[in-house]
């Protein structure tokens, strides 16, 4: 019994110290500090070793511990995961990757945001596009507001004049199509069911299948949330920030990048800004900001915020994408909302137009 | 949830997500979709075949452009039988403004009929069936009418569709006239009008979803002024404008009207003119023989 209490206090004292290290200091020989409680746990020499029989309770403590608390990592370590772990998705679309520095970066949170029509759901199939085409795994489409179109995917590939093509064109769209999934989602309660399933799945899954889900997309987040958002209560405002947390999670855990659409919504002077609020202004790790000029058929592309690159000095001019449709003016007597940039730092200079086809993009592993 | 259910619950669906379909799956079904046709070619042309089941769209215009002529011809259209190219299903009219005339409903069905006994004369020669099906009266017996008052009303119904929907299982066309007529006055808390609406377009697509049925939602027009000048924009403001899957706006160009594809995943930019007559909505004659394509 009072094995057992000396044990429990040990243990108390190892949570409380926690990451301080006091408890390896406290009346013991002196020793290294350690790097996290479990080794703590190891390198006590007299206690435990006198409680034999204990040690096998110390581990499944030290081993619940540790699920809790991931282990402390050092600025090697991290930057070895990043350079063979996170590698860069290409969207397809040749300006997005070069702003982005070669696409959609695995473990981070990419949003973007743009006024009605203005090419955000395009951007999102076309990504799910080129991850399934270069056979990098699974594309994982949750859809909220029924805009998921297979019949544009297909037309995308389509119209794609590729001449290495070894495969026949129906079976590189069976192939691709059978790698994007589509979910459709009606409910924020539902979205965390469902990222709960993935990471359950993802936790249990071998590593190296080649069913991996590699891009995740949430299509439109905002929708799901302006129900909730606001009010007397901040209930909706704690909802939208665990899912936030969640997606960065998963994406960080299992080596997946996150893509989320936003709208936009009226600001002081007329002007636009991103819905959502302040809240979730620093949730994303990258936010871009389409617009669409009145009656043209081009978008454009700025960089509201970034890990890395700095928005408003980027030396590469605002970059235009082409969308799949031919000029046409429209009727004057009916006028479309004024699709005004956000006044937020965009980098203005030159304008730098791209094909439409998915162009051919250096590997994704660096 | 715990962990183990959640496991469990992972057999079956594409074995990635419970409930997951495959972009391939879904392109197959796709296809095999039928349209509900507007009455217009040209109109439908634009539209991929006329207005998508399992997608939420919303149509906007002046008043006096025909949106409440539009939706009563697709209230009857819906119920063209499958035998002539049809869905043969039945529809839901949400009322808001009072704007349903029964006998313009009637002329509507008339005039659908005898185009349909013209045009598909041939095929119906195998169906004797038919023409016991394709009278006026049981065209309008097929339109479920709801007619609301307020904006609490509004939301009851929709709450209430559920249910009608589960026991009605062959709707296939849900007609709101208009969604934003209620909640334009007497709504001082904006924040709250969001709120509600979003989630009232949240429950829309997902009855489009899960029923496989299309949704058009009636829109008004208010005036904006944006830059010193005054500009046409859909009512209930920016948040209201990503609730929808399409959007077409009706016009006036000239003397004609016309209808632009504002917003789709899927189809592109165009253009189609249109023509109202005592039979209902038809294809444009004369002048504008050819779509303009954006």
């Amino acid at each position: 019994m009072e094995e057992r209490g000396r044990v429990a206090g040990e243990l108390e004292r190892l949570i409380d110290g926690g990451t301080q290290h006091k408890c390896a200091v406290a009346s013991q020989v002196p020793m290294p500090p350690p790097r996290n409680p479990r080794s703590a746990i190891h390198a006590k020499s007299p206690i435990t070793k006198e409680l034999g029989e204990e040690d096998v309770g110390m581990e499944e403590v030290s081993v619940a511990i540790d699920r809790r608390q991931p282990p402390w990592l050092n600025g090697v370590e991290l930057l070895e995961d990043a350079k063979w772990n996170k590698h860069a998705l290409p969207t397809g679309c040749k300006g997005i990757d070069i702003l982005l520095g070669g696409g959609l970066r695995e473990g981070q949170l990419t949003e973007i945001v743009g006024p009605s029509s203005s090419g955000k759901t395009q951007v999102c199939l076309h990504s799910a596009l080129g991850v399934a085409d270069l056979h990098l795994g699974v594309v994982l489409f949750l859809d909220t507001c029924n805009s998921f179109s297979p019949h544009r995917i297909a037309y995308m590939v389509n119209s794609q004049s590729d001449t290495l093509i070894k495969e026949g064109k129906e079976g590189r769209l069976k192939r691709i199509m059978s790698s994007i999934l589509c979910h459709s989602v009606f409910d924020i309660f539902e979205l965390l069911d469902v990222l709960h399933q993935i990471e359950c799945k993802l936790k249990h899954q071998v590593k190296s299948s080649g069913n991996r889900i590699r891009l995740l997309i949430v299509d439109s987040i905002s929708s799901l949330i302006t129900p909730i958002l606001g009010g007397k209560n901040s209930q909706g405002r704690l909802m939208m920030i665990t899912t936030g947390i969640l997606l960065k999670k998963i994406a960080n855990e299992y080596n997946l990048s996150v893509l989320v659409t936003n709208h936009m919504v009226g600001g002081e002077g007329g002007s636009l800004k991103p819905a959502l609020g302040e809240s979730w202004k620093n949730i994303p790790h990258v936010r871009l900001a389409l617009s669409r000029d009145q009656g043209s058929n081009v978008c454009n592309v700025s960089i509201l915020k970034h890990t890395i690159i700095d928005e408003s000095n980027t030396g590469i001019p605002s970059l235009i994408w082409r969308r799949h449709v031919a000029s046409h003016l429209i009727p004057t007597n009916y006028l479309p909302p004024a699709h005004v940039s956000p006044s937020c730092s965009s980098s203005s200079p030159a304008v730098y137009l791209l094909p439409s086809s998915l162009a051919s993009l250096s590997s994704p592993r660096s | 949830m715990s962990e183990t259910s959640r496991f469990r619950s992972l057999e079956g669906g594409h074995g990635a997500l419970k409930g997951a379909q495959t972009a391939w799956d879904m392109l197959s079904e796709e296809q095999m979709q039928k349209h509900i046709t507007t009455g217009c070619e040209e109109l439908d042309a634009i539209l991929g075949g006329g207005i998508h089941c399992k997608e939420v769209t919303e149509v906007g215009g002046v008043p006096g452009i025909g949106k409440t002529q539009l939706g009563i011809q697709l209230a009857v259209n819906v119920q063209i039988p499958v035998e002539c190219g049809g869905l043969g299903g039945k529809a839901i009219y949400i009322d808001t403004e009072g704007s349903f005339m029964v006998e313009r409903a009637h002329q509507i069905a008339e005039g659908c009929i005898s185009d349909l006994l013209d045009n598909t004369a041939h095929r119906l020669k195998d169906f004797p069936a038919c023409p016991e099906i394709l009278q006026p009266n049981s065209f309008l017996a097929n339109i479920f009418y709801f007619r609301i008052c307020s904006y609490t009303e509004q939301i009851a119904t929709i709450n209430y569709l559920e249910k009608f929907l589960e026991e009605q299982k062959d709707v296939k066309i849900i007609v709101v006239d208009s969604i934003t007529f209620h909640f334009r006055q007497d709504f001082d808390d904006l924040a709250l009008r969001t709120r509600v609406l979003g989630g009232m377009s949240l429950k829309l697509m997902r009855f489009a979803k899960k029923y496989s049925l299309a949704v058009v939602l009636l829109n008004q027009v208010t005036t904006k002024f944006v830059e010193g000048s005054f500009h046409l924009t859909l009512a209930l403001g920016d948040t209201w404008s990503h609730a929808c899957t399409n959007r077409i706006i009706l016009y006036w160009n000239g003397n004609d009207r016309h209808a632009y594809i504002d917003k789709s995943p899927s189809l592109r930019s165009a253009t189609a003119p249109f023509l109202i007559t005592g039979k209902g909505i038809r294809n444009a004659t004369s002048h504008c023989k050819r779509v303009r394509m954006m």
